[in-house]
């Protein structure tokens, strides 16, 4: 079950000297079971030792809203841009707001999708009207795309969310076709 | 030596070799060696207050966290760091953080550094 923290948008007390506060990794993908709920605390230029106290007291806001153990990194704009942060990546592209409810990237200006190239060639024609079934439903049933906020671009070619990226891939393998996955952030 | 005795020397050991490596610049290392020092303290800490000591972090972070609150945020906050020093540059400001905090445990403990 995805721990959606983020859209409970929880009451919680910090100061003026975090910007944002975000849920981020495992337990933002749909299809997964996490073992821990990542967040990040993102802080103004302070000192370390303020941002890791900080960062406890939020911890232990947060730990009352999920069962979940919660992980707490803490970060200034410094610290989560650079190159020994390995989480910058993952906290950027599928980072969601616990405080506005919405994407991290979106506050930078950009919008993070998923795009995934797939070809149909060597399929029969019956499971390329199963695949597209899949995606698009049947007989009034919601497909992938309609239950999870997809869009078809072109044939061939599928932009989601970040968070479905598991459910898409998981199912397209089934159907043992050619695809690639690439993550975009659109301006 | 008994478990104090023993849990003392560990901690100031580990201490020392922090400062060894934190005066070389190797705050990978300092922050290690800090963690396991703030460690030994705590243990010794559960040990002078409880008599007995954790076998595990679990163990350790299930006592303090029901017994020893202020002794479990200092843990829990910095364990982190220990557990991500394999794969992340740590860097100065946060080897002096996981010092002070050896400290603060080492004088709840009685022990001068």
């Amino acid at each position: 079950m995805m721990q959606k923290l983020w859209l409970k948008k929880p009451t919680i007390n910090y100061s003026k000297d975090v910007l944002d506060i975000l849920q981020f990794g495992s337990s933002m993908e749909e299809g997964k079971t996490p073992n821990d709920l990542d967040i990040a605390v993102i802080f103004n230029k302070i000192p370390l030792k303020e941002q890791l106290d900080q960062a406890q007291k939020i911890k232990k806001q947060l730990e009352k809203f999920v069962e979940l153990p919660v992980h707490i990194n803490s970060f200034d704009l410094y610290s989560l841009f650079d190159a020994s942060n390995f989480a910058k990546e993952s906290i950027l592209f599928s980072g969601k707001s616990i405080i506005y409810g919405d994407d991290f990237a979106k506050r930078l200006g950009f919008s993070p999708k998923i795009q995934i190239y797939y070809s149909l060639e060597n399929l029969k024609k019956k499971d390329k009207v199963r695949f597209n079934y899949m995606l698009s439903g049947k007989g009034g049933e919601y497909g992938l795309l309609r239950e999870h906020k997809g869009e078809l671009l072109k044939p061939g070619l599928i932009e989601i969310n970040p968070e479905s990226e598991n459910v898409f891939v998981n199912s397209i393998k089934e159907f043992k076709v050619d695809f690639r996955v690439k993550k975009v952030l659109l301006a | 030596m008994n478990k104090e005795d023993i849990l003392i020397k560990a901690a100031k050991e580990y201490f020392y070799s922090g400062n060894d490596e934190f005066n070389k610049g190797r705050y990978n290392s300092a922050v290690v060696l800090y963690f396991k020092a703030l460690v030994s303290f705590s243990d010794l800490y559960v040990l002078q207050k409880t008599g007995n000591t954790p076998s595990s972090h679990n163990d350790r972070f299930k006592i303090t966290e029901e017994n020893f609150p202020e002794v479990y945020n200092l843990l829990d906050k910095d364990f982190p760091f220990y557990q991500s020093s394999y794969v992340q540059i740590m860097n100065k400001e946060l080897a002096e953080v996981i010092k002070d905090d050896a400290k603060i445990m080492a004088e709840k403990t009685n022990n001068k550094l």
